[in-house]
């Protein structure tokens, strides 16, 4: 389990760093970006339960937030909320293919716009529209990119997953 | 104990939501921005790293494939050469007329600010915040509220503000930020106005308080007034794209396209102009 806390710290953090950059903006559609971090979150918590995304999702959330002109908790609450939530219905019960991981994502990456959406009108500065400029599109986005980056961390975690029974 | 441990992820969630919800209340706690430096400054190293990778990846593939296109662009930059020196001799004399004519009408001589050019290192990695980190800091004589240009062409545009500031890197907040405001002013028609972000994603501003008889078309400058403390006056901003008339208010509102791209931008030069405090203090308090 060592070597895949490793991979993970490893994937959280060039996930980050390659979303920070300034070249990242290339793959703007309809002026947002991905989330990258996230979907690996959903990943943990539906492979590996609650917990393990919770976790995941405090520490890459905490990391998005220093990054970020964010103040702390902004991005890391949503994803804590969203692990645990994802983390319920795991491999057990949702079985991976297209049919499961674009709903999941997609319903997964909504709740997390709701959720920031909220904190940002509480604490920050947001108006409804954004669900539309900025919440659906990165649902849309977040679902179709998280199709082949599941399979690659399948791939990776193959040997934990199997331990588990779940490959 | 063993509740506890059963119960982990129930635990971690209640405790989190407890933990943020606090956090979030007191945002500008010493705490919170102390921990979330700690997290930038062990971040950096790696955002520094991927940067200096993802540069010279660039550089070298640009070796390869941009040698024809930087070949034609040195023809041109010699061409464009031999035209701004036979055009110093104008611009001399202009010059000298205008301080004439300036001081005929004992107007100020207006300042001239030097400035520090920097390189993005990164962006917000998120869609909800737009801000920019830099690789130049406090000790390069950067200061929080100074203004931020980029050159796009042969044009200089405002690019934003620069709101925090550390030993070798600062963050700027781009004018599309919808926390940010902007004193303006229609180039033709010397009309004020107050600019601020659209929406996040729009990638626009609007500028609001114009007076209702000032005629605006689509493609007009607008400049910075220079009221405010921040900017000095004649930057360039963007142009309109579209007029809103609205019934109930006793002024126009113009949509405007900023002249900088954030998506594409690379080097930014801070204006070593210090901000004047009093003031942003007094219009901050209003």
């Amino acid at each position: 389990m060592n070597v895949s806390y490793i991979f993970t710290a490893i994937i959280l953090i060039v996930s980050l760093v390659m979303q920070g950059h300034s070249s990242f903006d290339v793959l703007r559609i309809g002026g947002v970006k991905p989330d990258i971090a996230f979907i690996a979150v959903i990943y943990y918590s539906y492979s590996f339960g609650s917990f393990y995304g919770e976790v995941t999702a405090l520490v890459s959330g905490f990391f998005h937030d220093s990054m970020s002109n964010a103040p702390l908790g902004l991005l890391t609450l949503p994803k804590v909320i969203v692990a645990f939530a994802v983390g319920l219905m795991g491999r057990a019960v949702m079985k991976t293919n297209i049919l499961t991981i674009i709903p999941l994502v997609f319903g997964a990456s909504v709740l997390k716009g709701v959720i920031s959406l909220l904190l940002c009108m509480i604490f920050h500065e947001a108006g409804f529209a954004d669900i539309a400029y900025i919440i659906l599109p990165e649902s849309f986005y977040n679902a179709l990119l998280a199709i082949p980056l599941f399979l690659v961390f399948d791939k990776i975690y193959e040997n934990e997953l199997g331990r588990e029974g779940n490959y | 104990m063993e509740f506890f441990i059963r119960h982990k992820a129930i635990v971690t969630l209640v405790s989190s939501f407890l933990f943020f919800t606090v956090s979030l209340s007191v945002q500008s706690s010493t705490f919170t921005l102390s921990v979330e430096g700690l997290g930038s400054l062990f971040l950096m190293p790696f955002q520094k790293g991927y940067n200096f990778v993802q540069k010279g990846a660039q550089v070298m593939w640009a070796g390869f494939t941009e040698l024809d296109d930087l070949r034609a662009e040195l023809n041109q930059a010699h061409l464009k050469l031999q035209e701004y020196e036979a055009a110093t001799e104008d611009f001399t004399e202009i010059k000298c007329e205008n301080e004439r004519l300036r001081s005929l009408l004992g107007l100020k001589e207006q300042v001239v600010y030097k400035s520090v050019a920097a390189q993005i290192i990164s962006k917000d990695p998120d869609n909800w915040f737009r801000t920019i980190v830099i690789n130049k800091g406090s000790s390069d004589g950067i200061r929080i509220n100074m203004p931020v240009v980029a050159f796009t062409g042969e044009q200089k545009a405002v690019v934003g503000k620069v709101i925090e500031v550390r030993g070798s890197i600062s963050r700027v907040q781009p004018l599309i930020s919808p926390t940010m405001k902007v004193g303006v002013r229609l180039q033709g028609s010397r009309y004020p106005g107050l600019m601020e972000g659209y929406s996040l994603n729009s990638g626009l501003c609007v500028v609001d308080y114009i007076n209702k008889s000032a005629l605006l078309n689509k493609g007009d400058h607008v400049i910075t007034s220079g009221q405010g403390g921040i900017f000095p006056p004649g930057l360039l901003v963007g142009t309109i794209e579209e007029t809103l008339v609205l019934e109930s208010s006793a002024f126009k509102q113009a949509i405007v396209r900023p002249v900088i791209d954030y998506n594409h931008v690379e080097e930014l030069f801070v204006i070593l102009k210090i901000p004047d405090l009093d003031l942003i203090e007094l219009i901050e308090r209003h």
